[in-house]
């Protein structure tokens, strides 16, 4: 009796092992004409796209399952999520097929939307914080040549005497900076990547040239101490889950200590210069 | 003929050409011009490196894939690795460029590059950083353009030397299959 029953049991689990192969191969089934739609209208544009790395598709492809339990998880903590998503999505799918046939403006619009989510990463709580690998993923270097650039004319402006000096000093200071600590996460053996890093510590000095904006308009060196101390902490503050993350927690002061004495240093130039 | 020959052969994007030469011509002339005028440091520095800098994103986003049929850009995947990604039109629309649009592009890619080293050498010999600083942005930001454009151009003709290996190895199968059923 006891063996009869146990006997159909295997041939159900059996089945259910065969149902859940054949929803793969029909979620597979599912993918082939899913690409096939595309193909006509690659056929009708002359277009395209090669990736150097050969095996990222095939990881593509497999990483899709894992993606949507973070997004949903993501969405229900916080309503900033729909920003990245439109971002991501066009980035991978949208763009690729007709980047090369497009109009300016498209190109232009795509851009500024992306310094623009950038931002809010540094402006706004990090919806990556605990991912921060994420964060700038869509790295671009508009947001830090500008951030410096503006940070350089506050401070020369401030400034009585020597205008040009000190404009260099302040431009040299924080892109030598910059290349600096990111050199200094890869020789501690991190994961980083260079353009991404400068990318997200040019947009860390966003607060501090607001600090810096507002030291130029007042002159009382007790405002200026507070306001310079708030936006410091608020940029250190930003930049501390990415810089954590790329190192092993036994380094993580290693590579946290430099940034942090970048953003006084730039914190003590904006205090001094009158 | 005299009249068909300079006809024939003319820019097929004239705009994309005025404004890809523009900007390098306006950071090039504003940077030596005001080098001899002007004596504010700042200026020269925040209007130079910004035509540089319009210069790069116009060159690699509009005039690169309008002239050459090329484009570049740098990607981070989900494993977080950066990725170098190019893109190139097909054999037929490449072949359809315009060989004045390409000469044109190449050649004032390369002498931007070249004047800016020869304004870098000047800079060291007067022994002036700042002015070095400018310069290495804006040399900076040229070379990028020329190794993103070059690797790109490379992997176009990978691309064709595989779209051609394909088509003759389809060929050859036909042939051997037409050759059995003769047989």
């Amino acid at each position: 009796m006891s063996h009869s029953d146990t006997i159909p049991l295997h041939p159900s689990s059996q089945s259910d092992i065969d149902e859940i192969e054949n929803l793969i191969n029909a979620s597979v089934h599912q993918s082939v004409p899913s690409a096939r739609p595309p193909s006509p209208p690659r056929a009708s544009i002359p277009v395209s796209v090669s990736v150097s790395t050969a095996p990222s598709p095939f990881i593509s492809s497999n990483l899709p399952p894992p993606p949507p339990l973070p997004k949903s998880s993501v969405s229900a903590v916080t309503p900033s999520p729909p920003p990245p998503r439109p971002g991501i999505a066009t980035s991978g799918f949208g763009p690729a097929p007709n980047t090369l046939t497009e109009p300016v403006w498209d190109t232009v619009k795509r851009d500024l939307s992306r310094i623009v989510s950038n931002l809010k990463l540094v402006v706004f709580p990090n919806p990556y914080r605990e991912d921060p690998g994420k964060a700038l993923r869509d790295w671009d270097l508009w947001g830090p040549f500008f951030f410096i650039v503006f940070l350089g004319l506050t401070l020369s402006w401030s400034a009585s005497v020597k205008k040009s000096e000190v404009f260099a000093v302040a431009f040299a200071l924080l892109a030598a900076g910059a290349v600096i600590l990111t050199l200094n996460v890869l020789l501690l053996g991190g994961h980083i990547i260079f353009f991404q890093s400068l990318s997200l510590l040019g947009y860390c000095l966003f607060p501090l040239d607001v600090g810096a904006l507002i030291c130029m308009l007042k002159d009382n060196v007790i405002v200026k101490v507070v306001v310079v101390c708030v936006t410091l902490a608020w940029s250190s503050w930003a930049a501390y889950p990415f810089m954590s993350s790329a190192v092993s927690p036994r380094r993580k002061a290693l590579a946290l200590y430099p940034v942090f004495l970048m953003y006084v240093s730039v914190g003590f130039l904006i205090i001094a210069i009158d | 003929m005299d009249p068909n020959q300079p006809v024939g052969e003319n820019y097929a994007n004239p705009r994309t050409c005025f404004f890809h030469v523009l900007f390098k011509a306006a950071a090039l002339a504003f940077y030596i011009l005001s080098a001899l005028f002007i004596d504010n440091f700042v200026i020269i520095f925040v209007v130079t490196v910004l035509l540089a800098a319009l210069d790069f994103w116009v060159v690699k986003n509009v005039s690169g894939r309008i002239l050459v049929g090329l484009r570049w850009w740098n990607e981070i995947n989900d494993l977080g690795e950066s990725v170098w990604k190019f893109e190139c039109l097909d054999h037929e629309s490449l072949a359809r460029m315009n060989k004045k649009d390409s000469w044109l592009f190449w050649w004032t890619l390369y002498l931007t590059a070249i004047l800016w080293i020869v304004l870098a050498i000047f800079s060291l010999i007067r022994l002036q950083a700042d002015y070095l600083l400018v310069v290495g942005v804006c040399l900076t930001l040229s070379i990028a353009n020329i190794v993103g454009f070059t690797k790109c151009k490379k992997d176009a003709k990978k691309q064709i030397q595989q779209f051609a290996s394909q088509t003759i190895a389809s060929r050859f199968s036909s042939t051997l299959q037409s050759a059995f059923s003769v047989v």
